[in-house]
């Protein structure tokens, strides 16, 4: 325990500031304000590589467009599958209505032949 | 290599599927003079590919119709309606029938005076895959239907009753009565 008072004791000494600090300091504080950064400094700051948000923007990006091919192609599909799926019903239908309707006419023609 | 000859077989598969339809192209010089034109053509992967989208509660067709094309190659359908009659001739259909000539056999063929109506119904016999093609001329319409592969020809007449048509029900013999 003693070592450790002795540690903080030391670590948290008073010791004196360098010769002149007091100085500099009352002269940057009445000296003149800093400029305000103009705004290309702004857009420089922006564009300044690596910061975090242009990471995850890129990590982002690099998902979201490959999906977003993924989703328009498959979307393209589905809405040729649907218009495939439409002519094949309707030339189902058309084929089927006519072997249909010539059956009904053979039909008829054979009850007309028993009838006479 | 491989992939060089998996492109010659796909090449050389499709131009036999290709091969066993009809060439309707003798028909096109029909679209100016028909006042509506309706074509259909599906051959092998748009029509797997239509039949993967009908699922079987969209209709109460949907499951049927999946189950009629699961073995055809191809559907091509041309129907073309005219405002007067004799707006085409025999000529205009002569080479759809020297296709129908060989390979193919007329298991029905019916000539209507009253109305106009002529329809013939063709299945093929030549090729390893069967087919259908069915001909309806009309006095203002004309449709020529062109199935490739193996097709089950009541079920598709079902499904050609339902649209409109009534199913045509075939009396049967009522049995005798048989007196107490």
């Amino acid at each position: 325990m003693s070592y450790l008072e002795d540690d903080l004791k030391m670590a948290l000494r008073r010791t004196e500031p360098p010769e002149g600090f007091a100085d500099r300091v009352l002269a940057r504080a009445n000296g003149p304000a800093p400029a305000e950064p103009s705004w290309w400094e702004y857009l420089l700051v922006l564009v300044r590589p690596p910061r975090v948000q242009w990471v995850a923007l890129s990590l982002i990006l690099s998902v979201m467009i490959p999906a977003a091919g993924v989703y328009r192609k498959e979307r393209q599909e589905r809405a040729e599958g649907e218009r495939a799926k439409e002519q094949l019903v309707f030339a189902v239908h058309v084929a089927g209505n006519k072997l249909h309707r010539v059956q009904q006419k053979v039909l008829e023609m054979g009850r007309m032949d028993t009838r006479l | 290599m491989k992939i060089l000859r998996s492109i010659t077989f796909c090449i050389l598969v499709g131009a036999a599927s290709y091969g066993q339809a009809l060439d309707l192209k003798h028909l096109d010089k029909l679209a100016d003079r028909a006042s509506n034109k309706v074509e259909v053509t599906l051959d092998g992967s748009v029509l797997k590919m239509a039949a993967k989208f009908l699922s079987d509660d969209d209709d109460p067709d949907s499951a049927k119709i999946k189950k009629l094309v699961g073995g055809l190659k191809g559907i091509y359908v041309k129907t073309f309606e005219f405002e007067k009659e004799g707006a085409y001739s025999d000529s205009d259909i002569a080479g759809i029938r020297k296709q129908l000539e060989s390979g193919w056999s007329r298991i029905v063929g019916i000539q209507s005076k009253k109305d106009g109506d002529n329809a013939e119904i063709y299945l093929k016999t030549g090729g390893p895959d069967g087919g259908l093609a069915i001909l309806c001329a009309g006095a203002k319409e004309l449709t020529i239907v062109n199935i490739v592969g193996k097709i089950d020809l009541d079920q598709l007449s079902e499904l050609g009753g339902n649209m409109g048509v009534p199913k045509i029900e075939v009396e049967k013999p009522k049995p005798p009565k048989k007196d107490d």
